[in-house]
Formats: C-alpha cells, sequence, structure tokens
C-alpha cells in the first residue's frame, strides 16, 4: 500500500495541455476518484500514475519513492480498463495469474492467489472459460480479479464500469467499494458518471480542462461546489447571477429578474453592491408558504414525469429554472407555481 | 421458410460464373493430372500408366530439385519474416518518418519478380556494389559469393527483398487489431518488452503470422523467376525444371507430375499450417 503523491503535474501533446500543474495527495487506503467531462485531463492523470505517459513538468511520488522514471512494470500498480484489456488468447486462470507469472511468484502460490481471487471475485468454476466465453460483468470481475491478485500499491480504474448496464453499473460498483474497503488498497479511480464517483469515492477531485476544480468528500461537492463549473457539473443546478442591494450580520439581499432573495453568506459574505454568482438545486425550490421569506413566481413550461419525482423546468420572468416536485403532483405547462427557497440552500460560486 | 423451387432457367444464369470455374480452373488441374498418369495426353498416345511417376521418383535431379523448391520455401518465408515482423511493430505506432518509411518499404512490391532479380543482382553480384564496399573497405580479402551460389542464399535474399512489403501488409493488419489496452495491461502488470513480445504480440498476430508464411512459401515454392537469374545452376528449382522437362526435352507428362508435385506440396503445406494455426489459436 502507498500514498500517492502528485506535485504540479503538466502533461501536453503537441500542442494541447492535457493535464495543467495538477497536485494532488492521496492517502494510504483512500480511495479518490477523478471526475469530470471528456477530455478534461483525468485519464491522462491516471496514465501518467500508471507509468504509460511521462510527465513533461513535476512529480510522482509512491510514498516517498519519485517515480518519474520508473517504468510501468515496476511500479506495482494495477489497472482496470474501460475496455477490461483481457488477453483474448489466455483463459481466465491464466488472465489471472499473468501478473504472478511476471513477478516470477512460485507456482503454488501462483495457485493459491488465484483460487482465493476467483473465490472473491465469484468466478469460481470459470477458470477454464476464454474471455469472449463471459458477459461483460464477468469480464469486468476477471479484469479485477487480475489486478488485486498482485497485491498493488496503487489500484487505477480508468471507467471500468462504462460498458456495463445500468444495473449492472449500480451492482459492480458496490462489489468494487466493498472489496477495496476490505482489502485497503489505496484507489484513484477515474469517471465521468457523477452518481458513480458519488456512491463509491472517499473523496472526489473534480478537474475540468486540465485542472482541479475542487476537491471534497461527496457530502461537500454535491452540497458546497466551489465553482460554477462543479455545481453545473455534478447533479443539477440552477446558477444565477445577481447583486447584492443590502446585507445584515450574515445574509445577504439579491436582486434578481424575478425579484429578492434573502441568502445566507457565511463568513464569505459579499458586500452591497457586488455582483455575485450563486448556484441552487432544483430540489431547494420547494412549495411556498405563507410567512417564508423568499417568493419566487414562476410559470411551468415543461413538466417531466420520471417515475420518482417530476422535473420541472420553469420560468421566473425570463429566468429559467429547474425544480424537482413530488410525483403525486400533477403540473401542466402554463400553470403559475410559487416556490421559496431556504436562504441557507445558496451556494456562492467563484 | 417455404422452400424455393429453381427452375432450369436459373441453372442456365449459373453458366458464367461456374462455367468459368469449371473451364479456366478445374478443367486445367484435372488435365494436369490426367496427365501425368499419361491420360488426355497432347503428346504421344492416351493410356494410363505410371511410368511418368516412378521415372520422376527415381531420377536424383528430380527429387534434387523438389528438395532445393522446399529449402527455398521454408527459408524465403522464415527470412521475409525475420525481416517484417519487427518492421510491422515498429511501424505500428505512427512516429515522426514512419509514414515515409512505410511508403518507401512497399516499393518492391510494384515490382515485377524478374526485375527484382536483375536489381539485386547489382547489389549481390561478384563484383556487386556489397562486394566492392567490402573489399575496399578492407573486411574481406576476395569477393563474396552470393549469386547463383550452390545453396541458394542470392534467391533467399531477393524473395525476401520483395515479398517484405507483402506479409508487412498481411502483419500490418494483424498488430493493428491488437487493442493498445491489452498491450498497456500487460505492462501494467509487470511485462517487459521481450514478455510483451512473445506473450502478447506473437500468439495474437499468430493467424496473420501463419497465413503470410504459407501465401510465402507457395511463392517461393513454386518460383521461377528468381531462381532462373540468382538460382545455382544445379539443381534447378522445381518450376524451372518443369519448364526444361516440358519444352526441352518434350516431356509434357513427366512436367505434368512435377506440377502436380507442385500443387500436391502447396497443398499439404497450407494443411498443416492450418492445422498448426488450429493448435496455436486454440479454435477452428
Amino acid at each position: 500500500m502507498s500514498r500517492l503523491v502528485l506535485k504540479n503535474i503538466v502533461k501536453k501533446f503537441e500542442n494541447v495541455i492535457a493535464v495543467d500543474h495538477v497536485s494532488l495527495e492521496v492517502e494510504e487506503g483512500e480511495f479518490v476518484t477523478l471526475l469530470g467531462p471528456s477530455g478534461c485531463g483525468k485519464t491522462t492523470t491516471l496514465r501518467t500514475v500508471a507509468g504509460f505517459y511521462q510527465p513533461d513538468e513535476g512529480e510522482i511520488y509512491f510514498n516517498d519513492r519519485l517515480m518519474n522514471n520508473i517504468p510501468p512494470a515496476k511500479r506495482n500498480t494495477a489497472m482496470c480498463f474501460q475496455s477490461y484489456a483481457l488477453f483474448p488468447h489466455m483463459n481466465v486462470w491464466d488472465n489471472i495469474a499473468f501478473g504472478l507469472k511476471m513477478r516470477k511468484v512460485p507456482t503454488e502460490e501462483q495457485k493459491k492467489r488465484v483460487a482465493e481471487v476467483l473465490q472473491m471475485m465469484s468466478l469460481a468454476g470459470m477458470e477454464k472459460r476464454m474471455p469472449s466465453q463471459l458477459s461483460g460483468g464477468q469480464q469486468q470481475r476477471v479484469a479485477l480479479a487480475r489486478a488485486i491478485v498482485t497485491q498493488p500499491d496503487i489500484l487505477l480504474f480508468d471507467e471500468p464500469l462504462s460498458n456495463l448496464d445500468a444495473k449492472l453499473r449500480v451492482q459492480v460498483r458496490v462489489e468494487i467499494k466493498e472489496m477495496q474497503k476490505r482489502l485497503g488498497i489505496t484507489s484513484l479511480y477515474v469517471t465521468h458518471d457523477q452518481d458513480e464517483a458519488l456512491a463509491i469515492s472517499d473523496r472526489i477531485v473534480v478537474m475540468n480542462q486540465g485542472h482541479i476544480e475542487q476537491v471534497g468528500d461527496p457530502e461537500t461537492i454535491y452540497l458546497h461546489p466551489a465553482t460554477s463549473f462543479v455545481a453545473g457539473f455534478i447533479g443539477l443546478a440552477n446558477i444565477l447571477n445577481g447583486k447584492v442591494i443590502a446585507r445584515d450580520e450574515q445574509r445577504v439581499l439579491l436582486e434578481l429578474p424575478f425579484g429578492t432573495l434573502w441568502a445566507f453568506g457565511g463568513n464569505l459574505c459579499p458586500n452591497v453592491g457586488d455582483m455575485v454568482k450563486f448556484s441552487f438545486r432544483p430540489e431547494n425550490l420547494v412549495q411556498y408558504r405563507e410567512g417564508n421569506m423568499n417568493k419566487i413566481v414562476t410559470t411551468v413550461v415543461h413538466a417531466i414525469f420520471m417515475g420518482n419525482a417530476v422535473d420541472l423546468f420553469l420560468d421566473a420572468q425570463g429566468v429559467r429554472l429547474r425544480a424537482r416536485a413530488q410525483n403525486t403532483e400533477k403540473f401542466k405547462s402554463g400553470d403559475t407555481v410559487v416556490f421559496t427557497i431556504d436562504e441557507k440552500a445558496f451556494q456562492f460560486l467563484e | 421458410m417455404k422452400e424455393k423451387n429453381y427452375s432450369p432457367i436459373d441453372y442456365v444464369l449459373l453458366i458464367p460464373g461456374i462455367g468459368f470455374i469449371v473451364v479456366f480452373i478445374a478443367s486445367s488441374i484435372i488435365i494436369t493430372i490426367t496427365q501425368s498418369f499419361g491420360l488426355l495426353s497432347v503428346t504421344g498416345k492416351s493410356q494410363f500408366t505410371i511410368e511418368n511417376w516412378k521415372a520422376i521418383f527415381h531420377d536424383k535431379e528430380s527429387l534434387d530439385s523438389v528438395l532445393f523448391s522446399l529449402k527455398m520455401g521454408v527459408l524465403s518465408s522464415l527470412g521475409t519474416l525475420i525481416f517484417a515482423f519487427p518492421l510491422a511493430l515498429f511501424l505500428r505506432k505512427s512516429g515522426p518518418g514512419k509514414r515515409f518509411l512505410g511508403s518507401l518499404i512497399k516499393i518492391p512490391q510494384f515490382i515485377p519478380a524478374l526485375v527484382a532479380a536483375f536489381l539485386i543482382i547489382n547489389l549481390i553480384s561478384y563484383h556487386g556494389i556489397i562486394n566492392e564496399a567490402l573489399l575496399a573497405l578492407g573486411i574481406i580479402k576476395e569477393p563474396l559469393r552470393m549469386l547463383n551460389d550452390k545453396f541458394g542464399w542470392g534467391v533467399v535474399v531477393i524473395q525476401i527483398w520483395k515479398n517484405t512489403p507483402f506479409v508487412l501488409l498481411i502483419l500490418s493488419g494483424s498488430l493493428a487489431s491488437i487493442h493498445d489496452d491489452i498491450i498497456d495491461a500487460a505492462r501494467n502488470l509487470g511485462a517487459g518488452s521481450f514478455s510483451v513480445l512473445f506473450r502478447i504480440f506473437i500468439p495474437l498476430s499468430m493467424p496473420g503470422i501463419l497465413i503470410s508464411m504459407i501465401l510465402m512459401f507457395i511463392k517461393a515454392f513454386g518460383d521461377f523467376a528468381i531462381t532462373s537469374v540468382a538460382g545455382p545452376i544445379y539443381p534447378p528449382s522445381i518450376a524451372l525444371r518443369m519448364r526444361n522437362t516440358a519444352t526441352l526435352f518434350q516431356e509434357w507428362d513427366k512436367a505434368a507430375v512435377l506440377g502436380v508435385i507442385i500443387i500436391l506440396t502447396t497443398l499439404l503445406i497450407t494443411w498443416l499450417y492450418s492445422r498448426l494455426a488450429e493448435f496455436v489459436v486454440g479454435e477452428k
């Protein structure tokens, strides 16, 4: 097991900067996810850790050991690929034993360790099958087994679940998380799927255009996004601009096209006259009751029944808003609905 | 599903296709085989006999030719593989200058074998460029005999030169079908370059390797042009002997026996390779 430290990593491809001064520390046994849209540099960062790419600048440490010039074969990382990357000409057993053979582990121990992971991954009895004879979920488990059997210092995951169907994806991500906790292997996981990141991670690193936008545990990332990119990328968010027209101790009064709203500013409370950018979640908009401080009058543009909720597309004096309502309520286009929002639901963005 | 009834007109419509195969391909092979047994002979009278076969098998010179051509087939196919495989690996990933190199290598493919033979003669003949250069550098005292040598190295060199692009093409296809992730996975699991080559690249491109070996063997085993220019004085290749037997000695039926031997050998080798492929690839 290792602690992973990235210091100011820069990776360029010709003139494109794929990774732009990324610094990150992953503690021993921690599960950290790099989350971002395609092209944000998350996979490049991961592959740099694996040693497939050389960083143009910066340093990679496993514990205190500088890894920049260590070839991939000597890094003792294990990677799970999006394509699984099973060796098509080897059966399940030989696929899993490959890393042990390369490390010249004695045959007897190879047998013991492969049998162990086969059991752990519920693959017992499939040793002789070829990868082409396995389902997607089974292939993914073989890929996982092949990775953990080598007892790597760091486990690397490159969107391992994106080729699975939605139900299986949820199931396998729970398995990955449980296995990682049990074995306590430091893990770096790459995904563009925010639900997956929220469900599986100890900490999430949100990346955009090669740099890190925000690092934090899933609750912080979701409830307190630091930038409009994070607010917009993780879950749904209403991102608005407003002007501060008044303030008291910790609250500010924001002026918007559809009226004024009181927002809790905390210690970072902006000053009167400032233009501010802020966000709130669709579920923060709740039905207005007499006595509520904030009042937003909206018109329903679309109401989409989603099964567990109703997704509302609203118009408030020309400002588009999203809200979620209970699935028992009925809406139709053109209805006027009045919402309120708690003053603490606002996130001020950089 | 409803059974389809074919009318006589349907069969008539097949004649241009099947007729071509029967008239030009099957008939010529069948006539070669029957001629070797003295039937449908173009010279002399037509009568079943195994004398031609006996004569060829008792003729040491014919056997020498068969062995020589076998040797050329095996060495040329292996030699071409040894040249083309590293090249195909090197050209697998794009890089500076590789496109140019890739195009340059394809040139021999557009040059007919006979022309290729004459081109290479300039390089490897007794007073060719290589010998003169080695002499000038003082590496050798007298010129090396690389052309029309008794063993046939000259032929092998020209075969390799001529056919590397063709084999490269097949191998490149095989190697291109290996996903980069698989190579990365192997390296990630601790495989060095040597292990990646022998455990990943070679086994996964084995179908391409085998098919290019078969095609190369067939070309080199039945070769006429290159051996006639660069081959040893004795023995001639089996194709060369076949031509001599037919046109110089006017023994068409014996030439047919040699023709059948060429066909049967290539069939046998193809079968052996395909069995090998099944064994290596592990599926039918």
